[in-house]
């Protein structure tokens, strides 16, 4: 690995993002912070989605369920702290699979319906139930360990859990069961002809993909120190989707440029106007008809020629049915 | 080692297979033909489980595979390949075989290794018998028709089957392709001893390579044994009057 | 604990409620079977024809506004379906679905926020008009008579659409180019002013409907999204472009969300969502059949 061309490089912008908070203001640690959380997000989005040509929408569900739980435990019980970051992944996964599993008999449109119905009412619960959730004010003021209490060392903490998760990502993606996972999302039919059990690998994909959004609402604790119902509202479920089509969803880091455009684009916009929304429908537009295959995807159009004639704005996610 | 018996299929309220039969013995190659519409595909999607049968019963090696779903088929040493070209758009033609030769060798659900790295030699072996191997590389999507059907046969190869079924697999083939495809069919059986059933609608491609034919007309099976009985037979002369 | 005069009258209640979430969702579903597309924009629509009630009825004294408001509002927001179908709509037709559902998203945070530009972002109310306010009594209890207004308006509209889709040529088209567009086409039809014509009629009941709902609750950004997802379960679970699935699937979020205020008003709107889990668990196609 160390002699892969991308090492260096790689290796580098890691290091130039661990001293960034040396002499950086505030604020702007900050916002790279919750870009890292938000990406991370995102890229398990895409894991399902891009590479598993499945239609998540309502993946926030699990995102808020992890940084739910971690708060939850944080506040109301006296348990170890870690113990209430480890459970945030955890549980999600665990609705993953709960969800995950009603909605794999389903193609597309229902598996869509279905996952936007169930979530909506976990929200409507959460909204709901003002006395152990906070309903919609959500809980604040969580309070960390002392080994995260500063800003900087949040940071720290959440730049390296992404990291972690990052490469776990990619050697999923490259194994065995990731090249099946994408195998399914181009032609269910033909593997389910050579012996895959399609059903049980989109299963194990979500639940892999849920896990890592819960570890992503954890991370969403740490930094903000408290939780909001929004969280589980599928509009923002639809915005982390913007962020992966706008970054390239079938590239492996699309996502991350995704959502590092859309939410600098969010913070210093916002700054001039109280009409983002405004804007991130305009980028969307722009994006559909422009830029199909996201930022990413277009620059890897244009390096690598070999690659165009596939590569059509995403048509095989239709004929995966 | 394949026993199709009687088997029933309607879709609404068409019947698309009304009673059809068929006996493939073991290292046979075997064809199916008929008019248009008379229930080949469906057929085949029957054996390998893309559909249940209304009636009827499918016995492979004397075990009833009949409800079983596909990806149980497969792994009971039946593969196929599709009329329309059923391959991986974005995977390389070494990823597509590879899928399948992993999938066989209960690999896939592995989360660590690398994938490149395994079952390397499997699939350039089968890539190389299909005569694909030089462009192993290429992105599958775009080959030309004529290999990409190749490529089909080569990834029902990948699970090591016993029994492989080709369906339609010179269609839209030139002739030197279809020739070349022939040869390839004979080859893997002989070499493989592999069983082998197909549907053609090319009458010379069948009667050069088939051992035994079964003969189809609206969903049914007329007669099914050698060349010179099926030659001979009233009714499929009767069937194919005007026809291929 | 709740007499029957009460049951009945929350019934009536839920029913009441039914008939706008019918009417929004007869057009969300009308225009997912001829074009196949559930269109996200459609709760913005709404909001923009409850706006635009609101609008309206304080250019006038008196009733007369609202009921000028009930025709015109609901025009308004076909005129802008129009313009987006028009412009940008329909270059999409060829893409595929996602990418079509995703526009719409983006029409809805665009349209969302133009709102906010022209109305502000306080709440509005809009009061009944003279003929509507008050109540009635009905079986003992006391029944708003906006609410009676509703439960005939909804049969009336079910019967329009009907005849629409039934008996003139319009509609027969729209029907058939839902099952099987590019037969159609052959037909020597020009599709896609089918689909604009489809979408423009789905768009302009969303604006029906926000207009009535106008009176019976509080005008405020954000109903859009709400009622969305309302919307798109209903449509589900009714059938996807079946226009009496999407009256099953109003009737059932209706009434169970009128039950749920009586029982348990914290929890009333999780209700629906357990009915409409329950329903897709068992047929997760939806009640009825859809149209494709």
């Amino acid at each position: 690995m160390i002699h892969s061309k991308w090492f260096w490089p790689t290796a580098s912008i890691f290091i130039l993002l661990l001293i960034l908070p040396l002499f950086v203001p505030r604020f702007y640690v900050y916002i790279l912070a919750l870009i890292y959380v938000t990406s991370l997000l995102a890229m398990s989005l895409n894991m399902v989605v891009g590479h598993g040509g499945m239609f998540q929408f309502h993946h926030g569900v699990f995102y808020g369920v992890g940084a739910y739980t971690a708060a939850l435990m944080l506040t109301k019980t006296s348990m170890p702290m870690w113990i209430g970051f480890i459970a945030g992944p955890i549980v999600a996964a665990l609705i993953g699979l709960i969800i995950g599993w009603f909605c794999v008999r389903l193609t597309r449109l229902y598996f869509a319906m279905l996952q936007i119905s169930l979530g909506s009412l976990i929200w409507a619960i959460v909204y709901r139930w003002y006395s152990f959730t906070g309903g919609d004010d959500g809980i604040h003021g969580i309070r960390m360990p002392s080994l995260l209490s500063s800003l900087n060392s949040s940071y720290y903490f959440i730049l390296i859990i992404l990291v972690l998760c990052l490469i776990t990502m990619y050697m999923i993606l490259k194994s065995p069961f990731g090249n099946a996972l994408q195998a399914i999302r181009d032609n269910p039919q033909r593997c389910e002809a050579v012996g895959i059990n399609v059903r049980r690998y989109q299963l194990l994909g979500i639940v892999i993909a849920t896990f890592f959004a819960g570890a992503a609402g954890v991370l969403f604790v740490v930094l903000e120190r408290s939780v909001f119902a929004d969280l589980l509202f599928w509009v923002f479920s639809l915005e982390i989707f913007i962020m992966c089509l706008l970054g390239g969803w079938f590239t492996f880091l699309g996502p991350i440029l995704g959502t590092a455009i859309i939410l600098t684009l969010r913070t210093f916009v916002g700054r001039y106007t109280e009409y983002w929304t405004l804007i991130l429908g305009i980028i969307l537009i722009l994006v559909i008809f422009f830029l199909p295959e996201g930022v990413m995807g277009y620059f890897q159009e244009i390096f690598k020629p070999r690659m165009k004639g596939m590569v059509q704005g995403g048509k095989t996610i239709d004929a995966a049915g | 080692m394949l026993q199709v018996e009687a088997v029933v299929k309607s879709f609404d309220d068409f019947m698309a297979v009304n009673g059809a039969n068929l006996r493939v013995g073991k290292g046979e190659i075997v064809a199916v033909i008929g008019p248009n519409g008379a229930g080949k595909t469906t057929l085949f999607n029957l054996i390998t489980g893309q559909f249940k049968p209304d009636r009827g019963k499918i016995i492979f090696k004397e075990e009833d595979i009949t409800q079983l779903p596909p990806y149980q088929i497969c792994k009971k040493g039946i593969t196929r390949s599709f009329q329309i070209v059923n391959i991986f758009p974005r995977l390389t033609v070494f990823g597509n075989v590879q899928v399948a030769v992993l999938s066989h060798q209960g690999r896939s659900s592995n989360l660590f290794r690398p994938a490149q790295s395994l079952a390397v030699k499997e699939t350039k072996d089968i890539l190389e018998i299909v005569g694909l191997l030089d462009k192993e590389k290429n992105i599958a999507g775009s080959l030309s028709h004529g290999d990409q059907k190749i490529l089909e046969i080569a990834i029902a190869l990948g699970n090591e089957p016993e029994l492989l079924i080709l369906d339609e697999p010179t269609a839209g083939m030139s002739p030197e392709e279809t020739q070349a495809t022939i040869e390839l069919i004979k080859r893997l059986a002989q070499m493989r001893g592999l069983t082998i059933l197909f549907c053609e609608h090319d009458m010379d491609i069948v009667f050069s390579i088939a051992q035994s034919i079964m003969v189809m007309r609206h969903g049914q099976t007329i007669i099914q044994g050698g060349l010179e009985e099926v030659r001979s037979n009233k009714e499929v002369q009767e069937a194919y009057l005007g026809g291929e | 604990m709740f007499g029957p005069a009460e049951l009945i009258s929350q019934l009536l209640v839920g029913i009441s409620r039914s008939m706008i979430l019918f009417i929004v969702c007869a057009g969300l579903s009308f225009v997912l079977g001829v074009l196949r597309i559930p269109n996200i924009a459609h709760g913005t629509l709404y909001m923009i024809g409850a706006f635009a009630t609101f609008s309206i009825t304080k250019m006038f004294a008196g009733s007369a506004g609202f009921w000028i408001a009930l025709i015109v509002a609901p025009l308004l927001v076909a005129v802008v379906s129009l313009v987006a179908e028009r412009a940008l709509f329909c270059h999409l037709y060829e893409r595929e679905h996602l990418m079509l559902l995703l526009f719409t998203f983006a029409i809805s945070l665009i349209l969302g926020d133009l709102v906010k530009i022209v109305w502000g972002a306080e709440y509005k109310s809009v009061s009944a008009p003279a003929l509507l306010k008050g109540s009635i009594s009905l079986l003992g209890a006391s029944f708003p008579r906006y609410n009676l207004f509703l439960i005939l308006v909804g049969p009336l509209v079910a019967i329009a659409i009907w005849l629409f889709t039934n008996k003139t040529r319009i509609g027969k088209i729209s029907r058939a180019a839902a099952v099987d567009r590019e037969m159609v086409g052959v037909l020597g039809i020009n599709v896609s002013w089918v689909f604009a014509i489809a979408f423009v009629i789905g768009c302009y009941l969303a604006g029906v409907g926000g207009a009535l709902v106008a009176p019976t609750v509080s005008i405020t950004l954000g109903m859009d999204h709400t009622l969305i997802i309302e919307a798109f379960l209903i449509v589900t679970i009714g059938g996807l472009g079946n226009m009496w699935g999407a009256l099953v699937g109003s009737l059932i979020f209706g009434i169970t969300h009128s039950f749920g205020v009586l029982f348990w008003p914290q929890f009333a709107i999780v209700f629906p969502y357990i009915a409409v889990v329950i329903v897709l668990l068992l047929r997760p196609k939806g009640l009825l059949k859809s149209v494709w």
